[in-house]
């Protein structure tokens, strides 16, 4: 397996740095299973269409959980049957412990939600619209600390219906995060914005994390699944294809290694024979071989360099399958474009 | 209940504060009736009733506080609900553990509020700029009819936003379905006669004609009709169940 195999340019998910948890973040909510979410063999029909046909996922506590997709592969379905909204034809859902679709108003009191496009009282101003929602939950975050964590102080004065877009979006995260919940569902939070109203939207989310909130996503981008996740769950066509870390779902999704060497002059005047045992092609400047066993396939090819005299093969870089590979695999292979 | 109560409270001061803050909205809301008493009030200052000693203005005014009622709760609260839904602010509610009856007492509260004030507003330029006033005896009957026409028609507003399915045409469906019935029964008009006699039966049997009699009976001290309330009461009881029946909390 190839499942060892570090690289340099390899994205780490757990790089944020968890100093901002404070005790009573950190602590709760009742543990169950370890798991914040568990999912198993979720059915879902709209009048006789199946568009879930068993989908099995848990997401643990305190991380970013990714539910990756194309539009129409049944995201929004799950997420509305996490949240609550729908009760599903067939299987067992458990968030925070407890059935969303028996007791969602509970559910509610412990779980943020950001749906899409959801409006706003028009003439309501920032920290007003807050502290209202303040006081629909029995132990709501500090005002200041809601502003603050998605960067919304500046404006706590202005009516909502002046916001832009970005800002709307940060504001519908503070909305749910007003209860002070263990768990927030983001269903494509980033969807039809500039790349400067995402980033300070991921930076939002982030934040979230920072505090040590659990966070399920949905999304059809992969840079921000790659971005934001810690874990991720490939759903296509009402089928969870891929569970597990960015670089996890890559080698499961059985994509190569990528191995590649600037081109030594010898082999390319063709002094060199080929090596043995590896399917290497030499495009150019640049030779590349692709290999389930990376360090099968480095052993023999730095033999292979050492006995033709081409020293350390200059320019070698070992890169592992990415995201965007795996899912571009699996989402056009089949014709799938759902 | 007591939460449910305060969490009302605090949901209309949030849209009492939206309402206000809207000024060309709130401005439109009160100009409307207040314009038309004035305008039409001063066109018929002098003139009788035919056959009565009843001056016009006396019945005029009543008939414009009905109006206002109606603009308060009808109007007002079916246009909003029906946008609140439509920009899915309904649906972002359905997000939080506030119970649904905390969110409609507040946006009923705060129509309460509107009316209110549109009722005194009313209520103060009819007696200044033409002197009518309820009889001193009256006063219980055109409060009660007051009370039960914001009710009624609030009922009715919750029910029509259902009907409505754009935030665009809100205002003019909830207008439209109200002011030709308004102007056939009499309430811009004291005078207005000459409808054929199945129609004007027809007319009697809405709402607004009930409402505007109710209160201009406590104007002009005619005798009390049953009829008329048994009508609020029976439209309340329609619009209340529609009302219900047809919620969603989503377009």
């Amino acid at each position: 397996m190839t499942a060892d195999t570090v690289t340099a340019d390899t994205v780490t998910a757990d790089t944020v740095t968890a100093d901002t948890v404070t005790a009573d973040t950190a602590t709760a909510g009742p543990v169950t299973n370890g798991a914040a979410v568990q999912v198993t063999g979720l059915r879902m029909s709209f009048g006789g269409t199946e568009v879930l046909h068993g989908v099995d996922f848990d997401v643990r506590y305190g991380e970013v959980f990714c539910l990756l997709g194309p539009n129409g592969a049944g995201k929004t379905t799950t997420l509305e049957i996490l949240e609550g909204f729908r009760a599903p034809s067939h299987g067992h859902v458990r968030v925070l412990g407890m059935d969303p679709a028996a007791q969602p108003a509970r559910l509610r009191e412990r779980a943020g939600m950001v749906l899409q496009e959801c409006g706003f009282p028009r003439q309501a101003r920032v920290a007003e619209l807050l502290d209202l929602w303040r006081t629909y939950y029995p132990n709501p975050r500090p005002l200041r600390d809601l502003l603050e964590v998605v960067e919304l102080t500046e404006v706590r004065r202005t009516q909502v219906r002046k916001l832009s877009g970005g800002q709307r979006r940060r504001l519908d995260f503070a909305l749910a995060l007003a209860g002070d919940p263990d768990l927030i569902f983001l269903d494509e939070p980033t969807t039809g914005f500039d790349p400067e109203a995402r980033r300070r939207c991921w930076a939002a989310i982030e934040n979230l994390r920072g505090l040590g909130k659990t966070i399920v996503l949905t999304t059809h981008y992969l840079d921000e699944a790659e971005q934001l996740a810690d874990r991720i769950a490939i759903l296509r066509a009402g089928r969870i294809e891929l569970t597990g870390t960015t670089e996890e779902v890559a080698v499961r999704a059985g994509l190569a290694t990528r191995i590649s060497f600037i081109t030594p002059c010898a082999l390319r005047q063709g002094q060199v024979p080929l090596p043995d045992g590896i399917d290497l092609a030499v495009r150019g400047p640049e030779s590349v071989c692709h290999t389930s066993n990376a360090a099968m396939t480095m052993r023999l090819l730095l033999d292979w360099a050492l006995e033709h005299g081409l020293g350390d093969l200059g320019g070698l870089a070992v890169t592992a399958p990415r995201l965007e590979d795996t899912y571009l695999q699996l989402t056009t292979a089949n014709g799938d474009h759902a | 209940m007591t939460r449910t109560i305060r969490l009302a409270a605090r949901q209309a001061l949030l849209e009492q504060r939206s309402f206000w803050r809207s000024a060309e909205y709130a401005l439109f809301t009160f100009a409307f009736p207040l314009m038309i008493l004035l305008l039409i009030g001063a066109a018929n200052v002098g003139s009788h009733l035919p056959g009565t000693d009843i001056k016009d203005t006396t019945v005029f005014v009543p008939g414009i506080l009905a109006f206002g009622v109606i603009v308060a709760a009808y109007v007002n609260l079916g246009s909003k609900v029906a946008v609140l839904r439509h920009d899915g602010v309904l649906k972002r509610i359905r997000t939080t553990p506030l119970p649904s009856g905390a969110y409609i007492g507040g946006l009923l509260v705060s129509t309460v509020v509107t009316a209110i004030f549109i009722t005194a507003a009313t209520g103060l330029i009819g007696w200044l700029a033409f002197g009518a006033v309820p009889r001193p005896g009256e006063l219980l009957a055109l409060a009660g009819g007051l009370v039960l026409g914001t009710v009624c028609f609030a009922s009715l507003g919750l029910a029509v936003s259902s009907v409505i399915t754009s935030a665009e045409s809100a205002g003019p469906v909830a207008y439209a379905s109200f002011l030709p019935i308004a102007i056939v029964s009499g309430v811009f008009d004291p005078t207005f006669s000459g409808l054929p006699g199945w129609l004007s039966r027809l007319v009697a049997a809405f709402p607004i004609h009930a409402l505007a009699q109710v209160l201009q009976n406590a104007y002009a001290a005619r005798p009390f009709s049953a009829w008329d309330l048994a009508n609020l009461g029976l439209w309340t009881a329609a619009g209340a169940t529609l009302a219900v029946w047809r919620f969603r909390w989503h377009s």
